[in-house]
């Protein structure tokens, strides 16, 4: 908590104001997990993985012992919620709530299932994922109230991390239907993730290698950067689908017509076209920012820098480029999070990634392989968005406020 | 006060025919002048005249397009655009200090590039913030948004001096303070350059600026230079409509008194009450008399040795147009 920045000494005003939309989102928060434990179920039971399932409660889905610790964690989660302002207090609640239901659905395959069954299908409900939303919301709310510096941040995000690591590690959730999708395909989900992070990062990388040169560019020369931003915009516009499909005639035609291309993969359909498109989207971005970056510079700090005698080169890399930085990374990341995103879509031309188990999932009605897909898609982009937003908070460093 | 044969100034600035168009429109137009070693130039006009511009052309911000500068007799187009910015401090309004660098690393730019070793660069910048009376272990390693803006015009002017040039250009240094700092940081300006004798060239539109500063004042209008001259020259002797208007008229008198020392006006004989320090100016003894009622007042010299007496009248012959 040491690195909360200096901002901890609001004006009375302000807290009071912020106190009372605490108490509305308090609220929201207690009829979320009322609705989760009374109304919504616990998880699903199916007897097999495609077809359709039944609900449970709480109270059918767990040992009862169980059950009823996670109702009163639940509802003192609530009761915290509405009656208690400090942040740490709500940040600690919410964080133990978590743990309660994560460690707890884990148990209720072993509860549900026929001995013997290994058809039976046992996965998280809408009660489950309406107690996570309504914690997570008051974890994120805690956080942004603690005004957490860059790195108190990272290191909450590491600790969650770790927390959900141990339980994938520790089997805890094996008897999970996610986990049998996943045990049944451990070795494409590897490699799946490998492609997803490849497309989503190598288009990234490419697009900084052009795009920061070419922002640069842009900055000197003023009709360059008209020009340019135009086409970057119209590509923008284009739909993924659409741009894959302009994209495999080109590819193909290189791939048939030059035999170097096809014998490193590039082909009309496939990650050829998936990581082009990908790189062009991301262009954008990242040119788009460096230009904005550079141009915000103030014009006094250019103009002494000539003055004092920097060169063009040294004015670049030691006045501008920093100066430009944070905004530079944060097109970074809108490009990384967007990527990470759209690479799901790469897999509809056979490019890979983990959007290969959202569609086969979709195919199959198996909601259990769509998940595999998404949610570490989702995972990936939460991460990369925490860890780009403590890095740009850094950069931004003594310029800050 | 006139230097003897033998120990005439060196000209450090020669302007010759400079001139600077961009188009069709002329910005400055065929100026030539002198600026001496261990001066103060003042450039002064309205909005629009072409000081920047002419300013600009000194380090090579601004390339003329006809004419020449000399630095010590030597052609500025004969040295490397940045060696010779590295030679010659430059100070703008905004001071232009590099936000993601503290104070020490700001005054420090220039003697980095110029690839001082570490020791002299930190020898360097404590005295420096030691004469703009920054206490270095509080303000050394600020960042230029902690500063408050009289402390950034400091540090502004620190990093102008820190390679130690014989040029200082400053375009409107003070235009950003408010009027109480701003006469400080004149008066703390002045002290410095007769400290270390460095010769300034500076812009300003702030007629009062270029008095109290001006060892000389160049009077620019719509590209043209009108008068360059000494403040008294210029109050008594100016060349054309426009500079008497620009002067003020109604101000001339006063200007010209506060041109003057006491020194230069006593009266011998004795006088009662509160005596005026001889290193006054005769306006500021002016101003004292008329406020105490008084026709006349001593005069004492730094360590209060009497030196006779000043009177309002006497005063008032050194406020007059000469004949
Ligand atoms: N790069 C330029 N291109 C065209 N006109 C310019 C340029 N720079 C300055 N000027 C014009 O030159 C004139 C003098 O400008 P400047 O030297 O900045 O005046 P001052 O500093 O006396 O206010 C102004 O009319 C200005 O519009
Ligand atoms: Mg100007």
């Amino acid at each position: 908590m040491n690195a909360i920045s200096p901002h901890t000494s609001a004006p009375r005003t302000a807290s009071a104001g912020a106190a009372v939309s605490l108490d509305r989102l308090g609220s929201v928060v207690a009829v979320l997990i009322g609705v989760a434990l009374f109304v919504a179920p616990f998880v699903t039971y199916r007897a097999n993985r495609i077809v359709a399932g039944e609900a449970r409660m709480v109270l059918d889905a767990l040992p009862m012992t169980l059950a009823i610790g996670v109702m009163a964690a639940a509802l003192g989660v609530a009761l915290v919620s509405v009656t208690i302002r400090q942040p740490i207090i709500r940040l600690v609640a919410a964080a133990l709530g978590l743990a309660v239901i994560f460690v707890a659905v884990g148990r209720a395959p072993a509860f549900l299932t026929p001995p013997g069954n290994t058809f039976a299908r046992i996965s998280p409900a809408f009660g489950f994922w309406l107690l996570t939303l309504a914690f997570a919301l008051l974890v994120a709310d805690s956080i942004t109230r603690l005004r957490l510096g860059p790195f108190a941040r990272l290191g909450a995000f590491a600790v969650a991390a770790a927390a959900l690591a141990l339980l994938l590690v520790s089997g805890a959730w094996d008897g999970l239907s996610l986990l049998k999708e996943y045990a049944t395909r451990a070795d494409s989900f590897w490699r799946e993730a490998r492609q997803h992070v490849f497309l989503a990062l190598g288009s990234l990388a490419a697009a900084a290698l052009v795009g920061l040169p070419l922002g640069m560019v842009c900055y000197r020369v003023p009709r360059v950067k008209a020009a340019i931003l135009q086409i970057l915009n119209i590509i923008q516009t284009i739909p993924s689908i659409a741009l894959f499909g302009l994209l495999m005639v080109p590819l193909s035609i290189l791939s048939a017509k030059v035999p170097l291309a096809a014998s490193l993969g590039i082909h009309g359909i496939g990650a050829a076209p998936a990581f082009v498109a990908l790189f062009l989207y991301s262009l954008l971005p990242v040119v788009a920012n460096t230009v904005v970056g550079l141009e915000q510079v103030p014009a006094s700090v250019i103009d002494a820098a000539r003055g004092m005698g920097l060169s063009t080169r040294q004015r670049l890399w030691q006045v501008e480029l920093p100066l430009a930085f944070p905004i530079i990374l944060t097109g970074i990341r809108i490009v990384l999070v967007q990527n990470l995103g759209l690479a799901t879509v790469a897999a509809l031309i056979g490019g890979g990634g983990f959007g290969t188990f959202v569609f086969q999932g979709i195919g199959q009605t198996a909601i259990d392989l769509v998940l595999l897909g998404a949610i570490p898609t989702v995972a990936l982009s939460f991460m990369a968005a925490v860890i780009l937003d403590a890095a740009i908070d850094l950069a931004k460093g003594p310029v800050r406020d | 006060m006139r230097p003897s044969i033998s120990q005439r100034v060196r000209s450090v600035i020669e302007i010759q025919s400079l001139t600077k168009r961009f188009g069709d429109t002329v910005v400055v137009d065929d100026i030539s002048l002198t600026v001496d070693e261990g001066t103060i130039s003042v450039f002064v006009g309205t909005s629009g005249a072409g000081k920047s511009t002419l300013l600009r052309m000194i380090n090579r911000l601004i390339e003329p397009t006809s004419g020449r500068v000399l630095i010590d007799g030597q052609d500025t187009m004969a040295i490397p655009e940045d060696d010779l910015r590295h030679r010659i401090g430059y100070v703008i309004q905004g001071y232009g200090l590099f936000p993601h660098r503290t104070v020490s690393e700001n005054i420090a730019t220039v003697p980095r590039l110029l690839g001082w070793d570490k020791k002299r660069i930190a020898a360097r910048v404590e005295e420096l913030l030691d004469l703009f009376q920054l206490d270095s272990g509080e303000f050394a390693r600020k960042y230029p948004h902690e500063l408050s803006g009289g402390q950034q015009q400091r540090v502004g002017v620190a990093r102008a001096l820190a390679a130690k040039p014989a040029l200082l250009l400053m375009d409107e240094p003070f235009g950003a303070l408010d009027p109480v700092i701003r006469h400080k940081a004149q008066d703390d300006l002045l002290a410095i350059q007769r400290r270390l004798g460095t010769t300034i060239m500076l812009v300003t539109h702030d007629m009062d600026e270029a008095f109290h500063l001006g060892d000389k004042i160049a009077v620019m209008d719509q590209a043209r230079l009108l008068q360059y001259a000494t403040p008294a020259e210029l109050l008594t002797r100016p060349a054309e409509e426009f500079v008497e208007k620009l002067v003020g008229t109604a101000e001339r008198p006063f200007r010209l008194l506060a041109l003057g020392k006491v020194r230069e006006a006593v009266e011998p004989g004795a006088a009662t009450g509160k005596p005026v320090s001889a290193s006054a100016t005769l306006r500021e003894a002016l101003s004292q008399l008329l406020w105490m009622g008084r026709e006349k007042l001593p005069v004492v010299d730094a360590d209060g040795t009497p030196l006779g007496r000043i009177s309002i009248g006497g005063i008032l012959a050194h406020g007059r147009q000469p004949a």
